[in-house]
């Protein structure tokens, strides 16, 4: 796709990006890989074993960040787990059992572990979840670590020939820690990734993307307790024999640990590195002897390091109040400002989607209609949404009643009504979000037999009047998200890229770069989906919709928020999406000149009853449609009030 | 028989913590596990002053005076903590709270630690150091004024929320903060108001559960309040009664399990507690459906 862009732009947005990557990067890298090896301390096994204690905390705190940031739950029983992986690793290699295995051992039991404390995360969106977490961590104080048996005090064991010294775990450690970076690295751009931002943002609509969010939350939990457990097991290393001491996998290190995440900035891995060296690392390596602030005779004050402990509890308070987004989020603010200072500040591209010539943009878009479906679902039909005596009941209250009407294949079929007559109720009923009764047949397939996500991959894509979308990510990311369906390799395999997994994340780019540049999107594709005008956030959602691949598009009020030029040119895509691409449409819409322009049939709702049907013109000209909309009195007079 | 007695009165005595989760819940939306630790702080102040006397006027706390102690500082840094910290995270999302209040606690611990050293301190007897026995079950005086408490707790704040002109601003708050305060409700009272109580009831909690043990150490009232955490959500977070009800049901199954087995068990009761209530009725016993 040509770009307009001159290349000396791309290349300063370019370094502009690299910049603050670089700069948090390097800085870990002094903490983890310069610091340790200075004369000061590689001579003492102590420091080794200090640092190696970071490399576990870092690593225990970055699997938790998995849950904090990406899915929205906060566990409080992290040390637990900690404790949990070392005696696990310690009693599987205490079992001679070889070392590679132990370790993969540790990280299976730690995340099974992970998966049952989480289950609650199944029945309850709230807060709770973290309590059942703390109570988990109680009873691992008093009961699980109490236990000589389950400890493994008794069991002997040796580390490996190639780890022999402080120092080469140390090394070893760093390993550790790069995979743990590659994992993150791989979830974030993996379904995986994707599905679990979407279950933390708009969790009820996930089904919309063919995401189960139960598993997605469980995924996140199993993912988060393995990298604890590869964390335990670097520390039943360091410690090369039985643990005695289980303090660190308190109740006190588990709240320290959370602080860690957020002082670091949750999603940010060198932020979270820091900070795990400052709570962990730092307050061992200055003892007693302290750090003295200011010089010789303006020596102002002495940090101790049993201070440090106390200065990260107040800034945890503080990173809450005053900096959410921590260290991490704290760079990228002292970035953007430097780069704004040089003048490389990359321009803001123009937020609004470039006018796109749309019978050629169709015909590029083509393959976006190439996607797996059974069989009897490309068989030609005439009616592909049959609706049959469709009722929906929240308590007291009809939402719809008795509704039975159809959507013919290559028609965009309006339905209008005023607020509250049902219209967005019907489509949640085709999405089963709806406790609903009657029938809905897709192709003759019941809906209603089918669970929410899987009727998506049957051909079925829809909006939402409020945007149901992750605001923090980028376009293309919720492009992908709606894929979601396509992605058919399992989740965890993505983030391990085995199988399937890096060819089909590959074709769903592709899909989704064409999505965008038939909506006139790609030059906002890296943007912050939150960070656009609403008029294209609501153009975005329907870029995402058609990538997923559907036959039958179901718009909710697709032009609110627009005005009044770009409503008529999406009217013009309604169109060319049907001719061009040979979509089925049914739009929600207030604006009734729009779907006079656009609808081949119409249906009109009130009261959750259906009142009218007919071609637009019919439907408009009936009086109890006048009524519904502009009143009586302007049903008398034949609507000649409007 | 004997162990549900004594059940009972740790219950009671979690419930004073579990009333002032949920009063903070209710009308903040935060769920505050700080609600040991704030009252602590305080009792290691009161015990400081016991000892060694206020700074300055050299007076000499008695043992009584040690719990208004508590109960006073518990208020203030509530009140503190709620200006300047809590007031600016209520239309964030709720995890933030959480964690705020996770912060305040490792604060309040860490400080204890640091000024009061690692030393436990040795809790008197506020409310005289009689004993009583019921049903076999001997109880210190502390445990039937926690039982006494609780019960005088649930009565008061039914009736402060139902009947009062201010328990109306408080449910208005409850519903929606941006609508009462457009209405003219003093959010910001409400808002302070919860904590006040959060800490006086933190404040009690500590005086009259520290003397059961016969020692105050950091953490140690955190540890109780993941009990009366436990009872909240058991009892469900956004009802008094419920967070009464569930500290007793928490405060009895930990007593049985640890006298049946060992007190490891009680431990690992609380735990299948919560977890069974959150998978098969997850709003709580008396929560409503608003929790879910």
């Amino acid at each position: 796709m040509p770009s307009s862009e001159p290349v000396t732009d791309r290349i300063r947005a370019l370094v502009a990006k690299r910049v603050v990557a670089v700069g948090a990067v390097a800085l870990a890298g002094v903490v983890l890989i310069v610091l340790p090896f200075q004369p000061l301390y590689h001579v003492t096994n102590t420091a080794a074993n200090i640092y190696t204690g970071v490399l576990a905390v870092a690593i225990t705190a970055l699997g938790l960040d998995i849950l904090v940031a990406r899915t929205g739950q906060l566990s409080l029983a992290h040390a637990a787990f900690l404790g949990i992986a070392e005696i696990s690793s310690i009693g599987l290699a205490g079992r001679s059992v070889p070392w590679p295995l132990a370790i993969m051992g540790a990280m299976a039991i730690t995340a099974a572990v992970s998966v049952a404390v989480g289950l609650p995360s199944l029945r309850i969106r709230g807060l709770q979840v973290a309590i059942a977490t703390l109570a988990f961590q109680l009873m691992c104080e008093k009961r699980i670590f109490t236990s000589l048996t389950l400890t493994g005090s008794g069991y002997q064991f040796t580390r490996p020939s190639f780890i022999a010294t402080d120092r080469s775990v140390y090394l070893f450690g760093l390993a550790c820690l790069a995979v743990t970076l590659v994992v993150r690295r791989r979830l974030a751009v993996t379904k995986a990734g994707r599905t679990f931002l979407a279950v933390r943002d708009v969790e009820r609509r996930t089904p919309c993307f063919g995401v189960e969010a139960g598993t997605s939350k469980l995924l996140a939990y199993a993912v988060s307790g393995a990298l604890v457990g590869l964390g335990g097991a670097l520390l039943a290393l360091r410690e090369n024999g039985p643990v005695t001491d289980f303090q660190a996998f308190g109740l006190l290190p588990s709240l320290q640990l959370v602080a860690i995440v957020v002082i670091g900035g949750a999603g940010s891995a060198a932020g979270i590195v820091l900070a795990a060296f400052f709570t962990s690392g730092l307050p061992l390596l200055l003892g007693d002897k302290g750090i003295g602030v200011g010089i010789g005779p303006l020596h102002v004050f002495t940090v101790h390091g049993d201070t440090l402990p106390l200065v990260a509890a107040a800034l945890l308070v503080l990173a809450v109040r005053f900096q959410p987004e921590g260290i991490g989020g704290g760079l990228v603010k002292v970035h953007d400002r430097l780069n704004e200072v040089l003048g490389l500040a990359p321009p803001k591209p123009d937020p609004s989607p470039r006018d796109v010539d749309l019978i050629e943009a169709a015909g590029h878009a083509e393959s976006l209609r190439v996607v797996p479906r059974a069989m009897s679902l490309t068989l030609p039909v005439r009616a592909l949404l049959e609706a049959d005596g469709v009722s929906v009941r929240y308590g007291g209250i009809n939402a719809l009643t008795d509704i039975s009407l159809e959507v013919r294949r290559g028609e965009i079929v309006g339905l209008i009504g005023a607020n509250g007559a049902g219209k967005s109720t019907f489509f949640n009923a085709v999405s089963g979000f709806a406790p609903t009764t009657g029938r809905i047949t897709y192709r003759g397939v019941s809906l209603l037999d089918r669970p929410p996500s899987r009727r998506t991959s049957l051909g079925i894509a829809r909006t939402f009047q409020d945007m149901g979308l992750v605001r923090s990510e980028t376009v293309k990311e919720n492009v992908l998200l709606v894929q979601n369906w396509l992605a058919r390799y399992p989740g965890a395999s993505g983030i391990l890229g085995l199988g399937q997994s890096l060819g089909t994340e590959k074709d769903l780019r592709v899909r989704a770069d064409l999505a965008l540049e038939l909506f006139g999107l790609d030059h906002l594709a890296d943007e912050r989906l939150g960070d656009l005008p609403y008029g294209t956030m609501r153009i975005a959602e329907i870029a995402a919709a058609v990538a997923a691949g559907p036959d039958l598009l179901l718009l909710d009020e697709a032009t609110a928020g627009l005005g009044p030029e770009e409503s008529h040119a999406l009217g013009d895509r309604f169109v060319a999406l049907r001719d061009e691409l040979g979509l089925t449409l049914v739009i929600i819409e207030h604006h009734v000149p729009l779907v006079a322009r656009v609808c081949d049939y119409c249906y009109c709702l009130e009261s959750g009853q259906l009142i009218a049907e007919g071609s637009p013109a019919q439907v408009v000209a009936q009086p109890r449609v006048i009524e519904s909309f502009l009143g009586r009195a302007a049903a008398a007079t034949g609507g000649a009030a409007s | 028989m004997s162990e549900i007695i004594i059940g009972l009165a740790a219950g009671a005595a979690y419930s004073l913590m579990a009333v002032g989760v949920v009063v903070i819940y209710k009308c903040t939306r935060a769920l505050s596990i700080a609600q040991g630790e704030i009252g602590a702080f305080g009792l290691f102040y009161g015990l400081r002053w016991h000892d060694r006397g206020l700074p300055i006027v050299g007076w000499h706390l008695s043992s009584f005076e040690t719990l208004l102690a508590a109960v006073v500082l518990g208020a203030l840094i509530g009140i503190v903590f709620e200006r300047f910290v809590m007031r600016a995270l209520v239309s964030r999302p709720p995890l933030d709270g959480l964690i705020a209040t996770l912060g305040l606690a490792l604060f309040l611990a860490l400080a204890e630690l640091k000024l009061f050293g690692t030393n436990p301190a040795k809790p008197g007897h506020p409310v005289g150091s009689g004993r009583v026995t019921i049903l076999g079950a001997t109880l210190i005086n502390e445990r039937l004024v926690a039982l006494a408490l609780a019960g005088i707790t649930a009565v008061g704040i039914t009736l402060f929320f139902n009947r009062t002109k201010f328990g109306l601003a408080v449910l208005a708050t409850t519903s929606d903060p941006t609508v009462a305060k457009i209405l003219g409700v003093p959010v910001n009272q409400v808002y302070r108001f919860a904590w006040i109580l959060g800490g006086v009831l933190s404040g009690l909690a500590a005086a009259l559960l520290s003397p059961v043990f016969g020692s105050l150490v950091p953490f140690s009232q955190t540890r109780f309040a993941l009990a009366a955490l436990a009872g909240a959500v058991v009892g469900g977070l956004d009802s008094v009664e419920g967070a009464i009800l569930g500290s007793l049901l928490v405060g009895v199954v930990e007593s049985v399990t640890s006298v049946a087995l060992d007190p490891g068990w009680g431990a690992v009761a609380i735990l299948a507690l919560v977890l069974s209530t959150l998978l098969i009725r997850p709003q709580g016993l008396l929560g409503t459906s608003a929790l879910v």
